[in-house]
């Protein structure tokens, strides 16, 4: 008996009958599709590097405080970084993951020209642009708490006694949650604005590296502390007056205690507190730690957040707004006149 | 301007710059218009979203995101008409094997000649099953094997599928070969309208040549009436009807003439185009 020959048979064009969903199908399908053009899923390993790359370059600070922390046991926890500190740390890489990848999740739909398919179907480019930044900012928020997660489990495993740590700590989690939304929408929202504005991704990239180093070397600069006259009382004979920048608060030279009055001059003078506000990485540094309540004593952190923590809280804040909501409408304006 | 749009094909006809592309984009609601407004199966494009949904669009240039497999995008594009993951999976697979993709379809689009992208921009614009597609220039840059190839895919679309597809070109060719009913632009402006057939046949001309007996042939179709224009060799008539042929056969016979060639010349719409004054 012969086997009977394979059968191939035509079934022809079959008409549509399912179900259509509309446009919320359309805008869920428009942010899966950039959480994987963000990852890289679907297409070769050469487009997971970067993603997986800089994900793990997110994570290492925290694996390596985790790591100390194991060795020295609950003591390490007072002078390696809390969370307080963790967001302004990884700040440097999550800025560089948003100046790459941003570009690559609205550059080649306009380089290669898709834009038009999507517009004739049941979007419009607002649509688009939420549902893309939604993607992105879903990403960059996985990033960063994905840090502080590793970081308070090692806190609170290391802890002598987790109970008493969690009751005197718990405020740390609403302050990460809240804190992470505000970082993860800075990171995203900047870096898109710039991508909206060529089909180039490496110079949308190299726009945003720059800008961040630039503004925050000329901030840092100018309001950096050249020469201090410190008064003192103490064993030195009544007040001294030290002009010495290199004499370190705090140290053995000059106990803390007994510090009477600091004065300091800046480079940018009495405008020092609104050339800090220049500074990018202090955009959200500021906010932290006011969120945190952080003190900032004199020699610890950067210049310009020094200089800005002189100023009332309202000009961060005013800052932080300004450098969300200025870009997210750039990218409305962008794409609602965009040319097809 | 207003135009109907059949059943079937239409063909938008018009040279380079002729406002063909503008039109659709502005049925498509991607432009807005600068006065009056654009309707689409009743609606305005670029205010309805939902209307959207039935519609497709195959652009001239280049549209297709070069990273992408077909089978992803497909999939992809379909679920950005609405279709949920499961049934995008289906039609993107359909559609795709309909185009004549095969194997080709899980390599990167970055990867496919003219031809083949050619094909999967036709393919993104049927996935979804719409009532009407709209074809900018499907044939533009495909070499004349593929071009056939698409026109083909173009009929079958307009009569197997059932889609309507109105197709802009600037070959007289294309919309012969697949239109039922045609749009004639120039600069903006709407020149002529009609059915294909209807604009070809009213110019039907017939040429006769006889081998003899040229001037008595002459004198007995003029006789039955037949207007004819003579430069001594070849006899045109212009805008044959069918009864003219009885009369000609009947001319033939009365004066003894050999008839050496009889050729009615369906003219094309390039020589309507030629004909019509400016």
């Amino acid at each position: 008996m012969r086997a009977r020959e394979a059968e191939v048979f035509d079934l022809g064009y079959q008409r549509y009958t399912g179900p259509r969903e509309g446009r919320n199908r359309a805008r869920l399908a428009l942010f899966e599709n950039g959480v994987r053009t963000v990852l890289g899923i679907g297409r070769g390993g050469r487009a997971k590097i970067l993603p997986v790359g800089l994900f793990l370059a997110v994570m290492i600070p925290a694996v390596v405080f985790v790591i100390i922390l194991a060795f020295i046991g609950e003591g390490g926890a007072d002078f390696i970084p809390g969370p307080a500190d963790y967001y302004s740390i990884v700040s440097v890489i999550l800025i560089i993951f948003g100046a790459i990848m941003a570009p690559e999740l609205l550059c080649p739909d306009r380089r290669d020209n898709v834009l038009p398919l999507y517009l004739v179907r049941p979007l419009t480019s607002n649509d688009y642009l939420i549902a893309r930044f939604l993607a992105f900012f879903a990403i960059v928020l996985v990033l960063v708490y994905a840090g502080q997660i590793v970081l308070q489990a090692g806190l609170i495993l290391t802890a002598s006694d987790q109970v008493e740590y969690i009751r005197d700590n718990w405020q740390d989690v609403p302050r990460i949650l809240f804190m992470g939304v505000l970082i993860a929408t800075f990171i995203s929202v900047g870096p898109l604005a710039v991508a909206a504005f060529t089909t180039r991704r490496a110079y949308a990239a190299a726009f945003v590296i720059a800008a961040w180093l630039l503004l925050n070397s000329i901030s840092d600069g100018l309001t950096v502390e050249t020469s201090c006259t410190i008064v003192t009382t103490g064993d030195r004979g009544g007040d001294a007056i030290i002009e010495e920048s290199s004499f370190e608060v705090g140290s053995t030279i000059i106990p803390e205690e007994e510090v009477v009055s600091r004065e300091c001059t800046r480079p940018a003078g009495d405008l020092a507190p609104y050339v800090g506000l220049l500074h990018l990485g202090g955009v959200t540094d500021n906010i932290n730690n006011m969120v945190f309540d952080v003190d900032l004593e004199p020699g610890q952190g950067a210049p310009s957040s020094m200089a800005v923590a002189e100023l009332h809280d309202a000009f961060p804040i005013g800052v932080y707004v300004l450098w969300t909501g200025i870009p997210a409408l750039l990218l409305w304006h962008r794409y609602r006149r965009i040319r097809l | 301007m207003s135009f109907d749009v059949h059943e079937g094909v239409t063909g938008l006809l018009g040279p380079n710059g002729a406002g063909k592309s503008t039109a659709m984009k502005l049925f498509l609601g991607l432009i807005q218009p600068t006065s009056g407004s654009a309707m689409l199966l009743g609606e305005e494009p670029y205010r309805s979203t939902e209307g959207r949904a039935r519609i497709g669009y195959m652009p001239e240039n280049e549209c297709l995101p070069k990273s992408m497999t077909a089978s992803e995008f497909l999939m992809h594009m379909a679920q950005v008409s609405g279709i949920p993951p499961a049934q995008a999976r289906t039609r993107a697979a359909d559609v795709l094997r309909h185009v004549g993709l095969d194997e080709e379809r899980y390599r990167p689009i970055g990867e496919y000649s003219t031809g083949m992208k050619q094909r999967v921009k036709l393919a993104q614009a049927i996935v979804h099953d719409p009532v009407l597609v709209l074809l900018d220039e499907p044939t533009a840059g495909l070499d004349p094997d593929g071009r056939q190839e698409m026109l083909r895919l173009i009929h079958r679309t307009a009569n197997t599928f059932g889609i309507s597809v109105m197709l802009s070109t600037h070959l007289m060719g294309d919309v012969e070969r697949t239109a039922d009913s045609v749009i004639v632009l120039e600069s903006g402006v709407l020149a002529q309208e009609g059915a294909v057939a209807k604009l070809t046949e009213e110019t039907e001309t017939l040429l006769i040549e006889v081998a003899d007996r040229h001037e008595e042939f002459v004198t007995a179709l003029a006789a039955k009436g037949v207007q004819a224009s003579d430069d001594g060799q070849l006899l045109v008539i212009e805008q044959a009807r069918e009864a003219d042929y009885d009369l000609i056969r009947d001319a033939a016979v009365e004066s003894g003439a050999r008839i050496r060639r009889l050729s009615p010349e369906r003219r094309t719409l390039s020589d309507i185009f030629r004909s019509r004054p400016a």
